[in-house]
């Protein structure tokens, strides 16, 4: 498995960009999920003692990655969780060509107490917003409005 | 003629005024310009240029498109940016207003002074920080149904008097009396519910703060002025809040983006940039978005109430006198991110603010009878460890600028940098040195909001005085902060 992501300063001075690469489209999920992830906590310091499941259909692959990256944004504030880490299966239909999701996401309640939580995270936007394939690898830039 | 940071010809209109032409980008319907000085634009970001051009081509777009001293890049609009569009012809955008609707300033005035605060001003930060909660995740103390929230959303502060958390007479000291006419939450997705319905009375986290702040007399510009707002100096205690409509707002917007996205399609619209995506203003999903906003620029009004009669008991609590007896009445409460239907010489427009502020002069019909006088408070936040500035519109800024000025003091360095650059508990430290008191709940969120991340704020307040289009009354600054 070899997902990855980087913080680009030069994109968003006032709030916070990534690029995100994987070797599959499963694995950029995965890669970008967690970029979101850390942005609003660091991981290690959540407990993974609650689990919410993700199935989600697009017809696009941006849309669908979008679309997940929103639910982390909204499972913040509506049920007040912040995650570890995140497990994502990304196949299209072949007769459709839909893209489909199942995601996993693991953490815990949201607790100040026992939590590093860094950056509350208002919406994933669309500026200079990308999913592209270079080669093998699938890569994805997202800015966050922070 | 200048080339500034971009590859597009930049006049020089006056001294605080420049224009680029309708010649420098393919569509541009308008001229744009860009209020700063000549040492302002030049620490402009490229994206500054970029956008208030792509601004300049939307729809039914009036006079210019326009971009305040405190302008940064933004998403879509750039941050500083102000468009008014005709109703008839024109659009409304999400991205000209941006994610945090109603995202404001509140400024709340105290008879206590600096002497009497000072002994007791740690126990003062630990109890507002105890009830303002702010950061990621945090609740405020008001529980609401969803019939409630609908309430909230329909009536904003009102609905917050009605219920014991304010003052029948912080209405008329609030934008619009607290409440925008036309808010249907119908229009509202129930994920921005779930997303909103828990959050009322709490500051988020990024910029937003809540400030104690001292007004001193060598800081009041204009003493009449400032004495008719409340502001009476010698070391006066004053309180500053900067929030806005939380998950709530953020979702609505969110929502509309991905509705605009296909209505453009519908009606033939294109734009120079996705965050752009727009709606004619008279057209059905141009009006139900406009009744979401409204719905969430209530929500904002009314979280900023709560938060002010949470301040008001705080101080009660340390200071052992009522609100009323320590003099803690709103100067005024004004929105800096949304879109409102204002009249101006064109007829009605509909003017975006998006990192800006109306300014409007004094003889208003809009503002309350307290300040026709002196023209409309302007609130503007500066960074933390720096000063904040209370302003009051003008004529000028309602026939150059739709009766709009700048909002804050923009950012001039990246998150990342900030943080590389220091830690946030040793700059929690030095502000203490320095008699500032920071509570915050993270403090990778606090270095991130270091005093050198920002425009210096007295030069962008400088360069709209010089405009005219504000007037300076007093500098506000800061001996306590609560940060998210």
């Amino acid at each position: 498995m070899t997902f990855t992501f980087r913080f680009l300063e030069e994109v968003a001075l006032a709030d916070l960009a990534f690029e995100a690469c994987g070797d599959s489209p499963s694995e950029l999920f995965q890669a970008a999920a967690q970029a979101v992830i850390e942005t609003i906590v660091n991981p290690m310091t959540v407990q993974p003692c609650r689990e919410k499941s993700i199935e989600r259909r697009a017809p696009t692959i941006a849309d669908l990655l979008f679309d997940w990256l929103s639910d982390i944004v909204y499972l913040k504030d509506a049920e007040s969780i912040v995650f570890r880490e995140a497990t994502a299966v990304v196949t299209q239909d072949q007769n459709q060509g839909e893209w489909q999701l199942h995601g996993t996401l693991t953490g815990a309640p949201i607790d100040p107490n026992s939590q590093e939580l860094h950056a509350d995270v208002k919406a994933v936007t669309k500026h200079l917003y990308e999913v592209r394939q270079e080669g093998p690898r699938w890569v994805a830039r997202v800015v966050l409005d922070i | 003629m200048t080339k500034v940071n971009t590859g597009m010809a930049v006049n020089r209109i006056t001294n605080e005024v420049w224009e680029i032409p309708v010649t420098e980008k393919s569509g541009m319907l308008v001229p744009a310009r860009i209020y700063a000085t000549e040492s302002v634009l030049s620490s402009m970001d490229g994206g500054v240029f970029e956008q208030v051009t792509n601004v300049a081509c939307l729809p039914g777009i009036q006079r210019y498109a326009l971009c305040m001293p405190d302008g940064h890049w933004g998403y879509g609009f750039p941050i500083g940016g102000v468009a008014a569009f005709d109703p008839s012809h024109g659009v409304i955008s999400p991205g000209g207003i941006g994610f945090d609707i109603n995202c404001g300033m509140r400024l709340i005035r105290t008879d206590l002074t600096l002497s009497d605060v000072q002994p007791r001003l740690e126990q003062l930060m630990t109890e507002l920080f105890r009830k303002v909660p702010a950061g990621v995740g945090s609740k405020g103390f008001v529980r609401l149904n969803r019939q409630d929230f609908q309430n909230v959303m329909r009536k904003g502060v009102r609905w917050c008097v009605e219920n014991g958390h304010g003052w029948n007479e912080d209405l008329a000291r609030i934008e619009e009396h607290g409440c925008i006419p036309g808010a249907d939450p119908s229009k509202v997705s129930d994920h921005a519910i779930e997303r909103g319905i828990h959050q009322l009375g709490t500051l988020g986290s990024g910029n937003h703060y809540l400030e104690v702040q001292v007004a001193s007399d060598d800081r009041i510009f204009d003493r009449e002025t400032a004495a008719a707002l409340g502001i009476t100096g010698h070391d006066q205690i004053v309180v500053m809040v900067h929030c806005g409509s939380r998950g709530f707002g953020h979702q609505v917007a969110s929502d509309y983006l991905r509705v605009f996205e296909k209505a453009m399609r519908r009606y033939g619209i294109s734009v120079k940039d996705q965050q752009l995506a727009c709606a004619p203003f008279r057209s059905p999903e141009g009006q139900d978005y406009f009744a979401a906003m409204n719905c969430a620029a209530n929500s904002a009004f009314a979280n900023r109430q709560v938060i002010t009669h949470q301040i008001r008991k705080a101080f009660e609590s340390v200071f052992g006198r009522s609100a009323e007896e320590l003099g803690m009445e709103i100067v005024y409460d004004v929105a800096h991110n949304i879109a409102k239907v204002e009249r101006y010489a064109e007829g009605e427009l509909v003017v975006h603010r998006k990192g800006s502020t109306r300014a409007f002069g004094p003889g208003s019909q809009e503002l309350p009878e307290l300040y026709r006088a002196t023209g409309q408070p302007v609130i503007c936040g500066g960074s933390m460890e720096t000063g904040s500035y209370l302003l009051v519109g003008t004529d000028q800024a309602m026939r150059d600028t739709f009766g709009s000025t700048m909002h804050g003091s923009g950012r001039t360095m990246s998150r990342a940098q900030a943080k590389r650059s220091v830690r946030g508990d040793k700059l929690q430290r030095d502000m203490a040195q320095r008699g500032i008191i920071v509570k915050a709940v993270s403090m990778s969120g606090l270095a991130e909001e270091a005093g050198f991340a920002y425009k210096n704020i007295s030069e962008v307040v400088e360069t709209v005085e010089r405009a005219g289009i504000t007037k300076k009354v007093a500098e506000l600054r800061p001996i306590g902060s609560i940060k998210g």
